[in-house]
């Protein structure tokens, strides 16, 4: 099985715009993050640039995970590639670091081609003692970064 | 499931020819013999193959007369893929956010 998850995605919307999603916080702000939980516009920090960083405080009901985000390789409106810690997801042990790749593509019509690829989600990742919490927190929570 | 397990489990699925014993199953119980038979590699390879399986929890297997049958285990095949799908669904949650967020950002591209 494949230790990565693979999502392309195409929105109707310019390059530049889409990117502009990701690395603006206040957009950023609006929209990422699972149900539930919210991504408050004042814990986002980004220097959206090769060697900058993406920082934020990702808030729920049961949930407090602070992301720390490096910038690997920066392209503007083309690729953010990134490697994250993320620490107290739920039902993880410890701190989750994974790889984040982005790539924007012309899908033509100024619609833009997403492909995201992330992981790897490996071993020692799912401890056995939070996994109940991890399971009720599913529900508001569905996942994490 | 623990980590450890978990751990198993993806070992387990590392390899095309396990999981193409896998899918072979799904099909139904077979023996050693009758799994060996899609593939240019010895029996003794199948049952080192059937053994990584068996200690995943992804097959059991009983023996029926004479032979050794091996059975598809799916639980912690799903347990694997199900953990992995809250990551996807994670970002499918995000993505019809921001498509709706791009919509109200670029109000004069929308169409009926």
């Amino acid at each position: 099985m494949n230790r990565h998850i693979e999502i392309t995605r195409i929105f109707d919307a310019r390059r530049d715009l889409v990117y502009r999603a990701f690395t603006d916080p206040d957009q950023l702000a609006q929209w990422f993050g699972p149900d539930g939980c919210s991504v408050p516009r004042d814990s986002i920090e980004i220097d959206a640039r090769t060697g900058g960083y993406l920082r934020f405080l990702m808030t729920g009901p049961d949930v407090r995970t602070r992301v720390d985000t490096v910038f690997t390789e920066v392209v503007e409106n083309e690729l953010l590639a990134a490697e994250m810690e993320a620490a107290g997801v739920p039902g993880v042990a410890g701190p989750l670091r994974v790889r984040l790749r982005l790539e924007f593509h012309d899908e033509g019509n100024d619609k833009t081609r997403l492909e995201l690829r992330q992981g790897p989600f490996a071993d020692g990742q799912l401890g056995a003692d939070t996994r109940s919490g991890w399971e009720s927190s599913l529900t508001k929570l569905d996942a994490l970064l | 499931m623990t980590d450890d397990q978990l751990s198993v489990v993806f070992g387990a699925l590392a390899d095309p020819t396990r999981r193409a014993i896998l899918a072979r199953l799904a099909d139904g119980d077979a023996t050693v013999t009758e799994l060996a038979a899609p593939f240019p590699i010895s029996m003794p390879a199948i049952s080192r193959h059937l053994k990584v399986l068996e200690r995943a929890g992804l097959i059991s297997r009983s023996r029926s007369g004479q032979h050794l049958s091996s059975t598809l285990r799916a639980a912690p095949l799903q347990e694997a893929a199900g953990w992995m799908e809250r990551y996807r669904q994670f970002w499918d949650v995000s993505f019809d956010r921001l498509d709706a967020h791009l919509r109200r950002a670029a109000p004069e591209r929308e169409t009926q």
